[in-house]
Formats: C-alpha cells, sequence, structure tokens
C-alpha cells in the first residue's frame, strides 16, 4: 500500500472534481422540467404496460420446460418436430453456456407430459444431459397471488420506513413514487426484451425496492440536512456520489448476467439493471427536480 | 505508519470484523457449504393439499410423508409445510428424470384411509402407528397384524362391545360428502346383507357410509340433471355405471360431478368395492368384542388358493401402510436438475462472483484513481462475502440460485454503501477540507443515518418475501437480510474506520 501508483495527493479530488463538471448539467436543469420528463417515461411505461405486459413464465402460469444440454440445434426446426410428435405446440429456444456447450430449452403448455419430450430428445441426441421442470396452472395461481401480496407489502413497508426517517409528506411520498417508476419501468422494459414475469424477476423487482431507495434516501439526506453547503453544492456531490453507486452495482449485475447461464440468475440481473438505470433518472432527475422545487420555495424541511 | 496500522487493527469495529472472518472461515472449513437441488442436483416438488389443513394436521403430513419416503429407499430428504395447504418436497442425488417421476407418484399416490365400524369412522390414517409383515397360513388364510394408536384403540372398544362377527370396513379415497347415483343392482347390493361380513343384524353397507361419509347412494331411475342437483344440495355427485349423457350435463350447470365407468365382466361387488374404495368387510373377532382396547389388532381373511390369498395379505398391507396420509396431496410444481447442470451453474456463480468483485475494483478505482480506497472497497465485498457464506455454513442454509443471487445483491448494496462512507468522507470542495476529528465523524453519521435507512427499508421488503412466498425464493431473502445485517454491523462500521485512516492520511 505504501508504494500506491497515487503520487499526486489529490488526484482523486481533481477526478472528482472533473466527474463533478460532467453531471454540471443536471444540476442547471430547471426543476419543472426534471419532474416533467420522468413523468412522461412513466406514463409512456404505464402505456406500454397496458398494451404489451411482459409474458407469463411457466411458475406463474403453469407448464412444461424441459432442458438438455450438449445439444446443438436448429430451434424452428426442433420445434416444428417436437410439436407434429406431441400433438402440441411447444416452443424451443437455443442457449450457449459459458463452457462452450450449447443447449436447448423447450417449452410445452401445462399437462404435457416431460418424459415424453426427453425421451423424443434422447433418441436424438442421446449424450446429451436434461432437467425438466413442470408447474401446474394452480401453483401459477397461488404464486402469482403471493408475488402480488409481496409486492405489494413490501412496498408498503418501504414506505412506512421512508416515513419514518423523513417525516415530511413531499421528500417521503417523491422517494416512494420514484421506487414505483422504477418498478413499472422496469416491467416495461421486460415486456420489450420479452423476459418473462417469474418468481425470480418478481424477488428481483423487490429487490430493486431496496436499491432505489439507497440513492434516494442519499439524495434527500444530503438536500435537507446538510445546511452548510448550498443546493447545488450538495446536489452535486450527491449526484456524483450516485453515479459512482450506480456504475459499481451496474458492472457487478453485468458481471453475473454475461457469466451466468442459469435463467433465474440472468433473469435476476437483467431486471435489476433496468430498474438501476430507471433509478438513475427517477432520484436525480426527479427527486431531485421536485425537492429543488420545494426548497427553492423556502420551505424548511 | 507502524503505530498507525497497529492503531488501526485493534480498533474494536476492525477487530469485530477480524472475528467474524475467521469464525466464517472455522465454520466453512469445519462444516462446508450445502448447495440446494438446484445446485446438487435433485428433485425439487411442490405439493398441495386437497383442502386446507391445521398446523396439527400438517405436521402430520409432512412426517409420514418423511417416513413414506425414507422406507421407498431415498436418502437427503427434506420435506417442509408451508403454510395451510402447500408442501415442498425436496431430494438430491437423483440422477434420472424416470426417477423423479416416480417420486410424484408416490406423493400423489398416498390415500386417506378410514377405519369404520357400525356407521363410526374410529380411526383414520395416522392412527395407523405400526404394520407388520402379512403371513400366510397353510390352510390359505391369511393375517396382517397392525397397531392402531390408544384413542382409536378405545373408541373401538366401546363401539364394538358385543358385536363378534359385525363388519369392519377400510377406506382408502372413499367419495365422502357426495350423492351416489347408482344402477338398481347397485343399489340393492349395498343395501341388502352382501356387505355384512355374515351379520344379518348389522346394518347394511349403505346406512354405514351414509353415517360415517356422509356418501348418499340412491337409485338411478331415470331422474333429469336437475333433479339429480337438487338432491345433491352442493355435495359432488358420483355417478357410477349410469348413462354418461348426465355427466355432460351437470359439468354444464357447474356441478362438481365424479364418473366411474363400469368394466364390462365386474361383478357388482368388486365394482361397489372399486367406487367406494372399499377394503372388506373384514368380520370382527370374538377377542375384539369384550369392551377391553387393544392397540394390537390383525385383520385376516380367507381365500381359495395360496396365491389369492397372497395377494389380498398384500393389498390390505400396502394398504394400512400407505394410507396414512391425513389428506389427500396433488403435485402443482415440480423440477428436476441433473447433477451436471448443477455443476455447471455452481462453478458461473463462482466465476460471476469473482468477476463482480473485480468489477467493482476497477470501477471504483476509476471513479476515484485511489487504490486505497478500491482495495478497501473490493476487499470488503469479499470479506462480506466470506461472513455471509460462512454463516450459511452454520446454519446449514441450503445454498440454491436464489440465495447466490442474494448474495449478489447484498455485494450490490454493500459497495454502494462504502460508496457513500468514501464520499462523505473526501467531502466536497477541496478548499471545505479542513477534516477535523469532528467533522469526520458528523460526516460518518450522515453517511450511516442513510446506510441504517436504505437498510432498514431492504429488510423489511425481504421479510415480506419470507413470509408471503411459498417454494424456493426463501434463499433469495435469507442471504440478503444475513448480506445487510452484516454489513450495518460489522462489515461497514469497519470499513469507515479504516477508510478514514487512509482516506485522512491523504
Amino acid at each position: 500500500m505504501a508504494k500506491s501508483k497515487t503520487k499526486k495527493p489529490g488526484q482523486t479530488a481533481e477526478v472528482r472534481a472533473r466527474s463533478r463538471e460532467k453531471l454540471k448539467f443536471l444540476a442547471e436543469m430547471e426543476p419543472k422540467k426534471m419532474i416533467i420528463y420522468p413523468l412522461v417515461v412513466f406514463i409512456a411505461a404505464l402505456l406500454l404496460l397496458a398494451v404489451h405486459f411482459p409474458p407469463l413464465g411457466i411458475d406463474l402460469k403453469g407448464g412444461v420446460v424441459v432442458t438438455g444440454e450438449g445439444i446443438s440445434a436448429n430451434p424452428g426446426q426442433l420445434e416444428k418436430e417436437l410439436s407434429s410428435k406431441l400433438g402440441v405446440e411447444v416452443h424451443v429456444e437455443s442457449f450457449t453456456s459459458v463452457s462452450g456447450s450449447k443447449g436447448i430449452r423447450v417449452y410445452a403448455p401445462a399437462e404435457t407430459d416431460p418424459q415424453k419430450i426427453i425421451d423424443i430428445l434422447k433418441e436424438k441426441y442421446p449424450n446429451a444431459d436434461f432437467t425438466h421442470s413442470e408447474v401446474q396452472p394452480t401453483f401459477g395461481e397461488m404464486a402469482k397471488k403471493q408475488g402480488t401480496r409481496a409486492i405489494i407489502f413490501a412496498f408498503i413497508a418501504m414506505a412506512v420506513v421512508v416515513f419514518l426517517f423523513f417525516r415530511n409528506p413531499v421528500s417521503s411520498l417523491a422517494i416512494i413514487f420514484s421506487a414505483l417508476s422504477d418498478m413499472t419501468i422496469a416491467v416495461a422494459v421486460m415486456g420489450i426484451f420479452g423476459i418473462q414475469l417469474t418468481t425470480a424477476t418478481i424477488a428481483a423487482l423487490l429487490m430493486l425496492i431496496g436499491y432505489t431507495v439507497d440513492s434516494n434516501i442519499l439524495l434527500t439526506t444530503k438536500l435537507t440536512k446538510r445546511k452548510e453547503d448550498t443546493i447545488e453544492e450538495a446536489y452535486l456531490s450527491a449526484v456524483s456520489t450516485g453515479f459512482t453507486m450506480s456504475t459499481t452495482t451496474l458492472g457487478a449485475l453485468l458481471m453475473l448476467w454475461i457469466i451466468s447461464t442459469s435463467p433465474v440468475l440472468d433473469n435476476i440481473a437483467a431486471v435489476l439493471i433496468f430498474g438501476l438505470l430507471a433509478d438513475f433518472m427517477n432520484t436525480w432527475v426527479f427527486n431531485a427536480g421536485v425537492l429543488r422545487w420545494y426548497l427553492s420555495r423556502g420551505v424548511e424541511l | 505508519m507502524n503505530r498507525k496500522l497497529k492503531k488501526i487493527l485493534l480498533n474494536w469495529k476492525v477487530l469485530l470484523l477480524i472475528i467474524f472472518l475467521i469464525g466464517s472461515i472455522g465454520s466453512l472449513y469445519a462444516r462446508g457449504l450445502t448447495f440446494g437441488i438446484d445446485i446438487s442436483g435433485g428433485v425439487a416438488l411442490v405439493a398441495q393439499t386437497e383442502e386446507p389443513v391445521d398446523s396439527k394436521t400438517m405436521e402430520l403430513v409432512v412426517d409420514s410423508l418423511q417416513k413414506r419416503l425414507n422406507t421407498f429407499g431415498l436418502r437427503d430428504i427434506s420435506v417442509e409445510g408451508q403454510g395451510n395447504s402447500i408442501i415442498v418436497v425436496k431430494v438430491a442425488n437423483v440422477t434420472s428424470t424416470e426417477e423423479a417421476n416416480q417420486l410424484k407418484v408416490v406423493i400423489e399416490s398416498q390415500g386417506v384411509f378410514f377405519m369404520e365400524f357400525d356407521g363410526v369412522i374410529f380411526g383414520t390414517g395416522k392412527d395407523i402407528t405400526y404394520v407388520g409383515p402379512y403371513e400366510i397360513k397353510p390352510d390359505n388364510s391369511w393375517a396382517v397384524p397392525f397397531r392402531i394408536s390408544k384413542s382409536a384403540a378405545e373408541k373401538f372398544a366401546e363401539l364394538a362391545k358385543g358385536k363378534a362377527g359385525w363388519p369392519v370396513d377400510m377406506f382408502l379415497d372413499p367419495p365422502i360428502n357426495s350423492l351416489l347415483v347408482v344402477p338398481q343392482d347397485v343399489f340393492m347390493t349395498m343395501n341388502g346383507t352382501g356387505f355384512n361380513a355374515g351379520a344379518p343384524d348389522a346394518p347394511p353397507l349403505a346406512v354405514r357410509i351414509e353415517k360415517a361419509l356422509n356418501i348418499t347412494a340412491v337409485m338411478y331411475t331415470n331422474q333429469s340433471a336437475k333433479e339429480l342437483k337438487e338432491m345433491a344440495n352442493g355435495r359432488t355427485i358420483v355417478l357410477a355405471g349410469v348413462p354418461r349423457a348426465l355427466y355432460d350435463q351437470l359439468k354444464a350447470m357447474n356441478v362438481s360431478v365424479k364418473y366411474i365407468q363400469s368394466e364390462a365382466g365386474t361383478d357388482t361387488t368388486t365394482f361397489i368395492k372399486e367406487i367406494l374404495g372399499l377394503y372388506g368387510p373384514y368380520s370382527l373377532g370374538e377377542g375384539l368384542a369384550n369392551g377391553v382396547p387393544q392397540t394390537d389388532v390383525q385383520i385376516t381373511g380367507h381365500a381359495a388358493n395360496r396365491v389369492e390369498a397372497e395377494r389380498e395379505a398384500k393389498t390390505v398391507y400396502t394398504v394400512l401402510k400407505s394410507g396414512s396420509l391425513p389428506v389427500k396431496l396433488r403435485v402443482i410444481s415440480m423440477e428436476f436438475i441433473s447433477p451436471k447442470l448443477g455443476q455447471d451453474f455452481k462453478n458461473q456463480a463462482l466465476y460471476a462472483g469473482l468477476a463482480a468483485l473485480i468489477a467493482v475494483l476497477l470501477i471504483v478505482y476509476f471513479h476515484y484513481r485511489n487504490w486505497k480506497i478500491a482495495i478497501p472497497v473490493a476487499s470488503t465485498s469479499l470479506f462480506e462475502i466470506i461472513i455471509i457464506l460462512g454463516i450459511a455454513a452454520l446454519i446449514k442454509w441450503n445454498l440454491d440460485l436464489p440465495s447466490i443471487a442474494g448474495i449478489i445483491a447484498a455485494i450490490g448494496t454493500g459497495v454502494d454503501q462504502q460508496v457513500v462512507i468514501t464520499d462523505e468522507l473526501l467531502g466536497g470542495e477541496r478548499s471545505a477540507k479542513i477534516t477535523r476529528r469532528a467533522g469526520a465523524l458528523k460526516r460518518i453519521g450522515r453517511a450511516f443515518f442513510i446506510i441504517f435507512a436504505s437498510a432498514a427499508t431492504t429488510i423489511a421488503a425481504m421479510s415480506f418475501l419470507l413470509v408471503y412466498f411459498v417454494g424456493t425464493l426463501k434463499g433469495f431473502a435469507v442471504t440478503t437480510i444475513i448480506g445487510v445485517l452484516i454489513g450495518i454491523f460489522v462489515t461497514r462500521p469497519a470499513y469507515a474506520e479504516v477508510a478514514k485512516y487512509l482516506i485522512g492520511e491523504e
């Protein structure tokens, strides 16, 4: 450590000053615009959800999935072949694992016998390794109910904790709205990319509540509790910290997403990435706009 | 420098971290990690009870299912009841899909068993505490000894007093609470003495099942679907050997209805047994009719030849043995992961974890251009992983994929909070950097306000996942909560101390 490459003392401060310079455009934005843009995005996300909700995964609607590793096949062709042999409509996807081996996933409706799918595939690919799961629609129904309940309760719990910490309706509501908008945008983007809503992605949405509140609490604390700085200065210092926070987390999640081939891990990472990107806007533009507008009216928070 | 280093190492917050680290490495070494079946390979099944049950019944179901699967010759089984209707079964070391499907059959074929005498249920499957090996005698008579609970024995003794030779009925999955619509011959047989085991004074079968199981048998005399619906009065209608058209009509009227086909060539007695899931009736032995409770009892019978006797005895044995569930189960979700695929996932999670740490190290360095910040931040995250894993080993938590995702998520928030601490310590403008001790304390205090507030919200959110979710996602909540707690109480305070020392020096 003694021979660290930090030759000049103060290099850290310089780098930080430069990144602040880059983020200055945010500080100069008009509060009203800062509130309106994210609201437009939120409403767009809501509209998008109304017309195109993410597909439900088999653990929420019921169905059968057979995964075969060590199979290199044309998904379209295999799909036709399996559909005609089984007499039900199946969907086939292919994937490549990090070790380079190829595999396929076969999705079939509930009540299909996974053994039959495996038997057909085994004939063609005797050396493949198979895994299967099947979910009855009743389980999906239950998981859906529980997932909705978990999200609603978690959200309420978060809102209560935020209220207890800040005891101010404007700043608390701004945080709660940010969290809501993060989740809504994340779900809307899932719809765009065709990422299924599963119990795993519901967990990721819950996790998002934790992440979102992090940066929002940071912003609110800095803007309302740090009296020695000007609002602009406090905002800039918060946004540069927030930028560092988000990029490190994004980096970690990106690694998880790139390296894993497990659908569970992939989907959790993807949803968190969408949510964090949305959070950047909602915290540093929307929430900051609300707080700056509110503080500019000379109210004591 | 050395004195300063010593001072930082002896700081109690840093010491606490070191103690936790040593403890975790020790725990990992001594107990090792256990992995969930989605990594080690195996089957995860979620079964639902036919109707919601109380916690006592749930315990019984879990217990008997565990025993049953154990006798099936499987190892590494975990059976867990969740809520009032869900049972999660996980079996490791299952290597083929065939084996996995067999498990499903075993769980679903668990019947609900009733023992009835004189129209009274005196015991169910849970009252059978032991079933002995059956025996066949040279005269082709057979016997299956079994033990019933004390309460069942007492109830039975009272009922059976002075009724030697009366019929004892056993049912496996009878259509309880139903209106049973049958053809004339079936109806007559049920109301005659054919099912009385040679005791003409005993009430006929139709009376016994009505009293004991609320099954009302009616003769089919061209009643309309509407009439039957009225007669059923909300109960399930069971159509046995009557025109199929009735089934479709009732179904269209949204009535709960079941249809049992009568196979050509089956005699009436066999058909009745099939409809009711009836075993017996068995004649009550003299020794049991004296009013004295006896827990060790046996069912006896006589067959025409040895093969027949063997078959009968075996049937009764299996029914007694497998009918020990108080409620019927249905498998509603099942997942099979081959050990090879699981191994891949484990490696990927390991690589992803390492890559995430390296990414954090590089990004933090890039932001501050200072290894004195980047290295402690990344190492703190590494320590956090080690401690979470250490605790997982200690409490024998099964690490499954969602748990691993939870660990990675916890690292994400951990890094966030370290950045908050770092930035608070670095302060705003360079000119404002008159960092006195009081200033640093105040800044750290502010950082910890933020950290506690976000930890509180994360824990609040995750607790609901823990309480309200069934199935496999609990691991995610558990590791996240452990991670957050370790973060706020152990790693973050230690990081703050180290950072104060390293950054303050600059």
